[in-house]
């Protein structure tokens, strides 16, 4: 069976989801699947409407321009490419939070990459069978 | 175990894939992509200027079933040569 790393993600704040994202690209390449499970601020940065506007940049607020300079001048894709990425090269599989998405009122259609919306109990069913399991 | 550079330099690669102007996991998914044009027992040459590759790609290789065979340190950046298992 192959290993399976679930990743909890509450964050939208650019930083956060580029750290997210290596690391999901890391563990497709090591033959992982992947499964995420969007919570309140990590369903809203994957709204459409959101998704390439985003401008929450960083935790530290005043170095989120400096972050992002250095990012780009090490070449490293945005966040939501490298997760297009990993998912054209492996299994990656997105589920939204039933309660954030009633919170955001936003339907599947609303949401970009997300494969379905999901609950909890589900969630932590899936959690519990998986050899890796991340909050961010 | 792994080959002495000498010997490591005497390879031909089947294929060699420059990665070096990307950063982690840039190298990692590049290995990944280009390992499957190589015939099984061919050999793959990665190019990395990122730190991480040279000790990312032994791990890679055992957890999916290549073999590494090392690594040739130049300035700058890092030649890493895996054979391909499966």
């Amino acid at each position: 069976m192959t290993d399976k790393m679930c990743i909890t993600l509450m964050s939208g704040s650019i930083d956060r989801l580029t750290g997210m994202a290596v690391l999901v690209s890391a563990a497709v390449s090591m033959d992982m699947e992947v499964e995420i499970f969007l919570q309140l601020w990590g369903v809203y940065a994957f709204k459409k409407d959101v998704m390439k506007k985003n401008m929450n940049l960083s935790e530290f607020k005043e170095m989120g321009e400096k972050v992002a300079a250095r990012l780009k001048e090490l070449n490293l894709p945005m966040w939501y490419d490298l997760l297009k990425q990993a998912r054209e090269l492996g299994k990656v599989k997105i589920h939204a939070c039933s309660l954030a998405s009633r919170i955001w009122g936003v339907k599947l259609e609303d949401l970009e990459m997300v494969d379905d919306i999901i609950g909890a109990g589900e969630w932590v069913d899936k959690m519990s069978k998986a050899k890796i399991n991340l909050f961010i | 175990m792994s080959m002495s550079e000498e010997e490591l330099r005497k390879l031909k690669p089947d294929k060699v894939v420059d990665a070096r102007g990307t950063s982690c996991p840039g190298p990692l998914l590049a290995a990944k992509r280009a390992i499957s044009e190589v015939p099984v027992g061919g050999i793959l040459e990665v190019l990395s200027s990122d730190p991480g590759t040279k000790r990312d790609l032994p791990l890679w290789a055992r957890k999916v079933g290549h073999e590494f065979l090392g690594v040739i340190e130049e300035p700058g950046y890092w030649r890493i040569f895996v054979k391909r298992g499966k």
